[in-house]
């Protein structure tokens, strides 16, 4: 079949026309081959102007368009929507973008602009006559349900946040102590294993001593740091050390702790279990502070083989010590030691003058918290990567920051990183109203832009398997790779990686990119 | 006869490479306009053949601008277009070709001098290396 092109030409206003010559670009287009209309618009961003050119396409029954516009992001949602009206598939369009690519950036050269417009104008021709109309399929979801793994405080705000968009909260608590949430709870369960994809797990539970299965729409992670599991032989000889955000809740309601304070970076001196984590470190600072100035009578104690005071915290290190919080650094030669058997003396090697030291204290805190090690396990349950530090890692620290790379998959509190119980109740909050509103339409949408794989050509060599973040391939029954599309999010690496080059990215097939280069290679600017 | 003008191929991310170039063309940086970018999915996408086939075409020089490492877009993408990066170098020193042609570079969305520095670095080593070949296939 033939194709037929429309080609819209955006004015932007005025900001083509005073670098570019439209005519000569109009007259370019209407002279290639394929293109059986040309229309130059003022703005297509504009509700009128759109309806126009969109009618255009309904009346000469046109099937895809090339649209010479700005950033594809701005313009795509409200333009593809009305060409989809129309009747002209979301992925037959190809939109240009002129104005971000060419007319701004080349503002003292129109002659170079002129031509690199028009050879654009070719190589998206080029690539809109390869194009070809993808669906998207969705699926309906079996269950409303959102389990939340770990009641803690995350867990149950999470919990909260999820029943308001009418979902079905299950709630996963590791122990049996009773607890007051929205949803089921189920006490001494853990996550053991999962099938299916966001929209349609399958979890298998261990409930007691039964293995039970549960179908679900979403999973929220909620399970908190491993403050229980501190390992190493300072947490073993002193029990009743507590957490730094235990310290400062404390300071903020006012209690002082039984003097004096000694705060030690890690329960792990020697660094075998646990690294020293640079957060910590100020709010060791800022919490120290805060109580001397407080109560100025407290004696405070910073024990640390590494102060990692960032940027203009080392005003606040430097503040701190004039304000006669005492700072000790220690080297892992000479780690601090405490006898089990008189926990409230400590005995360690100062750095700088070679001194042994025996600092009494009356509470011990710890600046640092361990992952929780059951993250381990329900990051392999469920797929989805860790941190070095053993957290959960989050998709994007900026725009996805309860959400794991595994749609469906969210995650909150101290899961991530240790943190203060407000903060991880924000957090849960967040997750999981994310989790209500991916269970509240009731249907899962994929497809599009996804990768396929040719089945001859595929050697099952695993590549794909190992590559793609999304757990996407899998060798199915043929002994072949497939890809599950409900899980491919379209990234194509796995198209790049795939040394038989039995895999295709649908849009952005071999043939289409190498058409657009070559066009653009033909062009003389 | 005028110089003859540099052809570079950009392979771009769709999504914090080309929100970085987008950046830096709004707020009014200028570069040279032998740049031809293509945009892909991800710089995972861009497969070898891409590359040389570009260069086959007539580019001087090729390089693939995708998110930074540890802020990919589709987590580990750009790792894998740097290793295809590393394995296009690898050929094309094999067959006597300069692998200076062929470079990646990563930026955040909100890195609006890394798109012309990148085109600025590649249009010199065009310019210093010339086409491939010597000129004879002009």
């Amino acid at each position: 079949m033939k194709a037929k092109v429309q080609v819209v030409l955006c004015k932007c206003c005025t900001e083509m026309p005073a670098l570019l010559d439209m005519e000569k670009l109009a007259k370019a287009a209407s002279d290639s081959e394929n293109v059986l209309s040309v229309l130059a618009v003022d703005a297509v961003c504009d509700g009128k102007q759109l309806a126009q050119v969109v009618n255009n396409v309904k009346d000469k029954e046109l099937d895809r368009a090339v649209v010479l516009a700005c950033h594809k992001k701005d313009i795509s949602p409200a333009l593809l929507k009305a060409y989809k009206r129309a009747g002209v598939s979301e992925y037959m369009v190809e939109i240009v973008n002129i104005r971000e690519e060419v007319v701004l950036p080349h503002r003292d050269e129109p002659h170079r602009a002129q031509a690199k417009a028009e050879t654009k104008l070719k190589a998206a021709l080029a690539r809109a006559r390869l194009l070809a109309p993808l669906e998207r399929q969705s699926e309906l979801m079996r269950t409303r349900n959102v389990v939340v793994i770990g009641a803690g405080v995350s867990g149950q705000a999470a919990a909260r946040e999820a029943a308001k968009s009418g979902a079905h909260t299950i709630l996963l608590e590791k122990t049996g102590k009773s607890l007051k949430a929205p949803g089921v709870i189920m006490p001494n369960s853990t996550l053991v294993g999962c099938g299916g994809y966001g929209g349609n797990f399958k979890l298998i539970i261990k409930a007691g001593e039964k293995i039970e299965e549960l179908e679900t729409a979403a999973v929220v992670i909620a399970t908190g740091g491993g403050w229980t599991h501190l390992k190493g032989p300072l947490a073993k000889a002193v029990k009743d050390a507590i957490p730094l955000y235990r310290l400062h809740e404390q300071v903020q309601a006012g209690v002082l702790p039984k003097g004096p304070i000694v705060i030690v970076d890690t329960p792990d001196p020697a660094g075998k279990t646990l690294r020293v984590q640079d957060f910590a470190w100020d709010d060791t600072l800022e919490t120290a502070m805060e109580l001397k100035k407080k109560h100025p009578e407290a004696e405070l104690w910073v024990v640390f083989q590494e102060m990692r005071a960032f940027g203009l915290s080392e005003l606040a290190y430097k503040e701190a010590a004039e304000m006669g919080i005492k700072f000790v650094r220690y080297d892992k030669a000479g780690p601090p030691k405490i006898d089990p058997k008189n926990p409230t003396s400590m005995a360690v090697k100062d750095f700088a003058h070679g001194e042994l030291l025996n600092v009494k204290f009356g509470t011990l805190v710890f600046a640092s918290i361990p992952a929780n090690p059951d993250n381990e396990g329900i990051a392999d349950a469920l797929r989805i990567p860790m941190t070095a530090e053993g957290g959960i890692r989050r998709g994007s620290m900026q725009r996805w920051p309860v959400t794991t790379p595994r749609p469906g998959v969210f995650v909150c509190g101290s899961a991530l990183f240790p943190k203060p119980h407000e903060v991880a109740e924000r957090e849960g909050e967040a997750a999981g109203s994310m989790a209500g509103g991916f269970v509240k339409p009731g249907t899962i949408e994929f497809g599009g832009v996804v990768a396929e794989v040719e089945q001859e050509k595929c050697s099952a060599c695993l590549t794909c398997v190992r590559t793609c973040p999304y757990e996407a391939p899998f060798i199915g029954k043929a002994g072949k790779a497939e890809i599950r599309i409900q899980g491919c999010q379209g990234c194509g690496m796995c198209v790049g990686i795939c040394p038989s080059k039995a895999i295709e990215l649908h849009h952005y097939t071999d043939e289409q990119v190498t058409a657009e280069t070559r066009t653009l290679l033909g062009g003389d600017f | 006869m005028t110089e003859r003008k540099p052809r570079i191929v950009a392979f771009c991310c769709e999504r914090h490479g080309m929100d970085a170039a987008v950046l830096s063309a709004r707020s009014g940086r200028q570069y040279d306009a032998s740049v031809r970018l293509v945009q892909v999915p991800c710089t995972g996408r861009v497969d070898g053949i891409h590359i040389l086939q570009a260069l086959e075409d007539g580019a001087d020089a090729v390089f693939v601008f995708g998110c930074l490492e540890k802020n990919c877009y589709y987590d580990t993408g750009s790792i894998e277009g740097r290793k295809r990066v590393g394995y296009v170098k690898q050929m094309l020193s094999e067959v006597g070709i300069e692998k200076e042609r062929v470079e990646m570079f990563n930026a955040a969305s909100t890195n609006a001098w890394a798109f012309p520095e990148a085109v600025g670095k590649m249009v010199e080593v065009a310019k210093k290396l010339g086409p491939i070949g010597g000129g004879e296939r002009q």
